[in-house]
């Protein structure tokens, strides 16, 4: 029994507006690739912010490796726990600066400069992401994949047991995403990293994610694996949309097919008549 | 040692040796000319008398004080515009410049320099800009953390109070007052007091020193909030202690030498063209590039319509001003 | 750490001991170069006849002629410490609209400063004359001057408190309206000229048009910040119901006459002002 690398005991927290997540538990593990997903506002950027040691929950506790992160010294927590945000601003910094900054929670309380270390573990970092070709240029003269990829590799700077990334691929194309989430993987496989993504795209997530965590409403509705999760009844509860769940002849993971208004009227085949007319029974 | 570490010392020792020759030809220049030969003499024979004074007393005060206040309120702006992630920022945008014109414009015109001399006027100023400080911070706390938002419209919108304020004042003093007023708002080295140019140099210096542990902290605020408490910094902490060192810094400049406008905007942008965004190396240059400007300014300040003195925050402006617009033409500016 | 800081810190506050000029300044004891930071003092002082002691003087010291050629340290609020000390004068005479920066300034390089401040009356004018005489080492001079004055003074007044009293408003600035109380001087030339100043129990300088109209004063005099008053005559035709408006009895007088009187220039500016309020007086009645 492989020991966690963080775990989330029932935690309850959230704003003044007066939204909160509650009841939340979850378990992390080395090599873990954990998707995260669920409707807009369900609380999936709530619960990245709550287990990076942004917001404070009000109810239960986080624990990484055995120590609660609000006791831990913030600096520690940087070390392991490494977050890329959703929409970060393009600045005129170099992707190579922007790396560096990553090895700012090794810095020595009177360190001033990197040493030879950090410079090294940022060429590594960069070299890992694939943009050693970019590494003087500033980050507002390269695309936006390009861009992501740079705030990943700073992420990577700061050695991490956990990874977690707010919607990583949302604003990308197919290429860049597809890129982004296999270089993902082989970090879980290979370097016993845990990634944590909030993702959108339900069937990404079927593929990368050995774990899926579905949010509703401020609570986990359902967690384990893609075909424990991508049942047609949970995503249509959910997310209150008719859907059909069909497995992907190539890989075998359920894959979720939206149903459109065009599809009630056009009979293409009989199982999705079939799901058609059980559908008509919902609408 | 890396390349990029040595490139910054080396720009360093440039703006210190221009800082040096800025120093000499404004000990040089001014409305009453001492030629070098003469410099020479007065030193080497320790002569008393007139030039002397003139040198050591008038001009090397001046000199002091604009390494004091030029260099602090370019670190204040540098300081801010990390903090606020906005290149518009500069110390008078928190109020502060407003609480203190609005302390020495009470001290002017309930005439306490006539009851306490020459002491009543930096002190009022100063007190005024730590009321507004206090102001500002209480508004802006919330469950211990400050909130960088509120903290900048707070100070705006208290700018705008004092303001009003001071031109109330204006509207009601008498005549001799008024001049007063309207030239202390204006600024001026001219502080013939060797007590306040001490402390001020002393508190300048002091507290860039003390800024200079928060460079780390201010890359990595730049990237954002929560950004910066992701790669481990106590933003809170840097917070505090930044907003206090720009408190304290741009309270005593403004007490004491009046109101010097566009220092802290220009030099920083300046700088930023020039090095980049890294505070690390940010801080120390504006702080130096500050102080050379400011002493050009006032060598021309006190030059130019000699006998009578051009307010010096009229040529910062001027001065400043049309310097950016050029170099903006030149390079692309980005923040 | 610390103690090294606490030391360094005192070792920067009490180096640099203040320069100055040193202090065997006594053996002299009246000054032989004169620094004047005011119009009025400069005029006193060719009254005197100790004008070759002046050095240098404001750039508003006008009267007489000859004092605009002397050296120029300044207006008369901001002075340049540097040129004053590049005079090598041995004594500053300051004014109340001297910054008190400079006057500090002065006084710890070690200069003798002397302050006259704005007279009250007559009498303050005719006593700070004195005084000056008496720092330059024209005392007599001085004392002669300033009973002859008095004596020209009293003259007029002896004509004029025989005549009906009118009713007086001096306007000494535009935005805001700004007048004069009974601490000024210019109070008492309303009054030896046999009229009445309106706002003489006013708190401060500051009034109002309405309550001008209110008073509704017979006679209204400037002193005009342009050369003619015609903005300030515009301004008062707006207010017809007032007396002196409807009469055409509203004079401009030279500001420099009306605000930075000598004893001799008051009483000549006396006889201007008493026969605008008594035209009937004849010129050799008052002299």
């Amino acid at each position: 029994m492989k020991q966690a690398l963080m775990e989330v005991k029932k935690i309850k927290c959230g704003y003044e507006s007066g939204f909160y997540i509650r009841d939340v538990s979850l378990n992390v593990y080395p090599g873990d690739f954990i998707g995260i997903i669920g409707p807009n506002g369900s609380g999936k950027s709530t619960l990245i912010r709550a287990i990076s040691r942004i917001l404070k929950p009000d109810r239960g506790r986080i624990f990484l490796k055995g120590n609660d992160i609000w006791e831990m010294d913030i600096k520690e927590v940087a070390k392991k726990v490494a977050v890329v945000s959703q929409n970060l601003e393009a600045n005129n910094i170099t992707v190579k600066e922007m790396v560096l900054l990553g090895r700012i929670p090794y810095f020595l309380p009177f360190q001033f400069l990197e040493s030879s270390i950090d410079e090294k573990i940022a060429a590594e970092a960069i070299e890992i992401m694939g943009i050693s070709k970019l590494k003087d240029k500033r980050l507002d003269e390269i695309s936006g994949g390009e861009r992501q990829l740079t705030h990943i590799a700073r992420a990577l700077a700061q050695k991490p047991e956990i990874l977690l990334l707010d919607e990583p691929t949302s604003h990308l194309d197919i290429r860049h995403q597809i890129s982004i989430l296999d270089l993902m993987k082989r970090l879980s496989r290979d370097n016993g990293i845990a990634i944590v993504a909030v993702l959108h795209d339900l069937n990404l997530a079927t593929e990368y994610c050995g774990r899926i965590v579905l949010m509703d409403k401020g609570k986990i509705y359902k967690s384990g694996s893609p075909e424990e999760v991508l049942d047609y009844k949970i995503i249509e509860e959910v997310y209150k949309t008719p859907v059909i769940v069909h497995k992907s002849p190539i890989s075998g993971k359920p894959y979720v097919f939206p149903v459109t208004e065009e599809m009630w009227k056009r009979h293409v085949d009989r199982g999705i008549m079939m799901a058609i007319e059980r559908k008509k029974g919902l609408k | 040692m890396n390349k990029k570490a040595k490139g910054w010392i080396l720009w360093i020792v440039i703006l210190l040796i221009m800082l040096l020759f800025v120093c000499l030809l404004s000990m040089f220049y001014g409305s009453v000319g001492i030629p070098i030969n003469r410099l020479i003499e007065i030193i080497l024979k320790g002569e008393k008398g007139g030039e002397r004074i003139i040198l050591f007393d008038l001009r090397l005060s001046r000199i002091i004080l604009g390494i004091a206040f030029g260099g602090g309120l370019s670190l204040c702006g540098v300081i801010l515009q990390g903090m606020f992630r906005n290149p518009l920022v500069e110390p008078y945008t928190l109020g502060i410049s407003g609480g203190a014109a609005l302390g020495v414009c009470i001290g002017i015109v309930l005439k306490l320099s006539k009851i306490s001399g020459s002491y009543i006027l930096p002190v009022s100023g100063f007190a005024g800009a730590v009321f507004v400080v206090i102001i500002i911070y209480a508004l802006s706390i919330r469950k211990g953390k400050i909130k960088i938002q509120n903290l900048l419209l707070t100070g705006v919108m208290i700018s705008f109070v004092c303001s009003s304020l001071v031109m109330l004042l204006m509207a009601i003093s008498r005549s001799e007052d008024l001049h007063g007023i309207i030239f202390w708002t204006m600024g001026s080295l001219a502080v013939n007091d060797w007590l306040l140019v001490k402390i001020s140099i002393t508190i300048s210096l002091t507290l860039l020193f003390i800024s200079l542990f928060f460079t780390i902290d201010l890359n990595a605020i730049s990237l954002g909030e929560e950004e910066a408490i992701h790669l481990g910094v106590n933003i809170e902490r840097s917070k505090k202690a930044l907003f206090f060192i720009v408190s304290i810094l741009s309270g005593i400049s403004v007490s004491v030498a009046g109101v010097i406008g566009f220092v802290g905007l220009i030099v920083p942008h300046i700088m930023r063209m020039i090095f980049g965004n890294d505070h690390r190396i940010l801080l120390i240059s504006s702080y130096i590039g500050g102080a050379i400007f400011l002493i050009l300014c006032d060598t021309i300040a006190r030059t130019i319509i000699s006998p009578l003195e051009l307010p010096v925050g009229v040529i910062t402006g001027i001065f400043g001003g049309g310097l950016f617009i050029y170099a903006l033409n030149r390079r692309k500016v980005s923040v | 750490m610390n103690k090294n800081i606490q030391f360094i810190f005192l070792f920067i506050i009490l180096a640099f001991p203040p320069l100055g000029f040193s202090s065997e300044t006594n053996i002299e004891k009246f000054p032989k170069r004169i620094i004047s930071l005011g119009p009025q003092i400069t005029e006193e002082i060719y009254l005197l006849r100790a004008e070759d002691k002046i050095v240098g003087n404001t750039i508003y010291c006008i009267h007489p002629e000859a004092a605009k050629k002397k050296e120029k340290v300044g207006d008369v609020v901001n002075i340049n410490i540097e040129k004053i000390i590049s005079l090598k004068p041995d004594m500053v005479l300051a004014t109340g609209l001297t910054s008190p920066k400079y006057i500090g300034k002065l006084k710890a390089l070690g200069l003798r400063v002397e302050i006259f401040y704005q007279p009250k009356s007559f009498d303050e004018i005719c006593q700070d004359f004195i005084k000056l005489g008496s720092i330059i080492g024209r005392e007599r001079e001085a004392t002669q001057i300033a009973t002859l004055s008095k004596k020209r003074a009293e003259k007029i007044f002896s004509v004029t408190k025989k005549l009906n009293k009118k009713k007086v408003f001096v306007q000494i600035g535009i935005k805001p309206l700004f007048t004069v109380n009974k601490d000024s001087f210019i109070n008492d030339f309303i009054e030896f000229a046999g009229g009445s100043n309106i706002a003489k129990t006013s708190l401060s300088g500051i009034y109002s048009y309405e309550a001008a109209v209110a008073s509704d004063p017979e006679v209204i005099i400037i002193a005009p910040m342009g050369l003619d008053g015609k903005e300030e005559i515009k301004e008062w035709k707006k207010y017809s119901s007032i007396q002196a408006v409807r009469n055409g009895n509203i004079f401009a007088i030279d500001s420099y006459e009306l605000c930075s009187p000598t004893p001799i220039s008051f009483t000549e500016t006396l006889k201007k002002i008493a026969r605008l309020l008594h035209p009937e007086i004849k010129m050799e009645d008052l002299e």
